[in-house]
């Protein structure tokens, strides 16, 4: 009876380590062999509020570091990426902004969501687009008005992290 | 007696003039500071962490942001730009979201009409010593934004200005 359990117990915990190891390597995902360097927001004058245009571009650099898909992350602007070979740009273009209330949010629960949605495209410094996707951030319950920038840098990251990227040899350039 | 009374004024006054007139001269030497804002922190100021509150506070140098845990000084030739802007938040955070969900028959969103104030923001773009673009954000209470943007700009067009006499 005794070595009945101990068996259960030892098909148990293997089991629950499969599920484990199985588990980490569905999260694991590959390392790119590019660098990315992140664009600010571009959108017409007027059209999206300051602290949401930094937020995005804050919020997208943070959730690219944490995502490690790409070799190096750079911000707009920084000349340490000028002499990188493999280097990717990021570009957003707003197509939406919807800024709501809180205070709607939390009265009503079905009013006063604000929604932040951008074109974004990824190619190399001087190639063709390698990705070109139509990406959302919302907040419609809980949370203040910027949290739909942090949502929408979470799926942008996502998207990222889930678009195969073609190896820096097989793209082509605008020049070719 | 009397004349132990009148030496002692003699040493004191003296002494004691000696002991805050080294405070007297740091003062005017140090640079012009206006006084600081309670601000909070949301995002983009590097070491310190996001929501943290402090004091901001424009200085000769640049942008200062002071907090329990953390500091962080802005330059002022880093700064590319600086915007305003006025946001409406639910106050109590967490806490008080949870226990507006647990009023029963509605109460909590009749709460949330109340719990709400309008706070400005403060956002600054600004370029590290590589040139990379960095953004922060901060919160203050209402009209406050618009008077460090003031003094912000003072204090660069007085530099552009004394830096075009020299």
């Amino acid at each position: 009876m005794k070595a009945n359990r101990s068996l259960w117990r030892a098909a148990l915990c293997l089991a629950i380590c499969g599920i484990a190891a199985v588990a980490s390597a569905a999260n694991k995902h590959d390392i790119s062999p590019w660098a990315i360097q992140v664009e600010p927001v571009q959108a017409e004058e007027g059209q999206l509020p300051a602290d949401f245009s930094v937020a995005i571009y804050e919020d997208v650099l943070t959730q690219l570091v944490k995502s490690s898909r790409f070799q190096r992350v750079y911000r707009s602007g920084d000349r340490d990426a000028k002499a990188i070979p493999n280097l990717l740009v990021l570009h957003m273009v707003l197509l939406n902004f919807e800024q709501g209330n809180q205070t709607e949010r939390a009265v009503t629960t079905v009013k006063g969501a604000t929604k932040v949605q951008v074109r974004l495209k990824i190619a190399p410094r001087d190639g063709a687009a390698l990705l070109e996707k139509d990406v959302q951030g919302t907040v419609r319950l809980f949370g203040e008005n910027l949290k739909a920038t942090d949502a929408l840098a979470k799926r942008i990251a996502k998207t990222l992290r889930e678009s195969p990227l073609s190896p820096p040899g097989s793209t082509k350039t605008a020049g070719q | 007696m009397r004349l132990l009374r009148e030496n002692a004024r003699l040493v004191l006054i003296p002494a004691l003039l000696g002991l805050f007139a080294p405070g007297l001269f740091a003062q005017t030497s140090d640079p012009p500071k206006t006084s600081g804002v309670r601000a909070m922190h949301v995002l983009g100021l590097e070491g310190v962490k996001q929501k943290q509150h402090g004091t901001l506070t424009v200085q000769a140098g640049g942008l200062s942001f002071s907090g329990k845990e953390a500091h962080s000084f802005l330059d002022r030739t880093s700064i590319a730009s600086v915007f305003t802007g006025a946001e409406s938040r639910q106050t109590g955070g967490k806490v008080l979201t949870v226990a507006k969900m647990g009023i029963p028959y509605g109460g909590g969103r009749v709460l949330s009409l109340f719990s709400h104030e309008k706070v400005d923001t403060l956002t600054v773009e600004f370029r590290d010593a590589n040139g990379a673009l960095h953004g922060a954000i901060f919160t203050m209470p209402l009209g406050q934004a618009a008077i460090l943007k003031e003094q912000l700009a003072a204090g660069s067009t007085e530099k552009a200005s004394a830096g075009g006499q020299q």
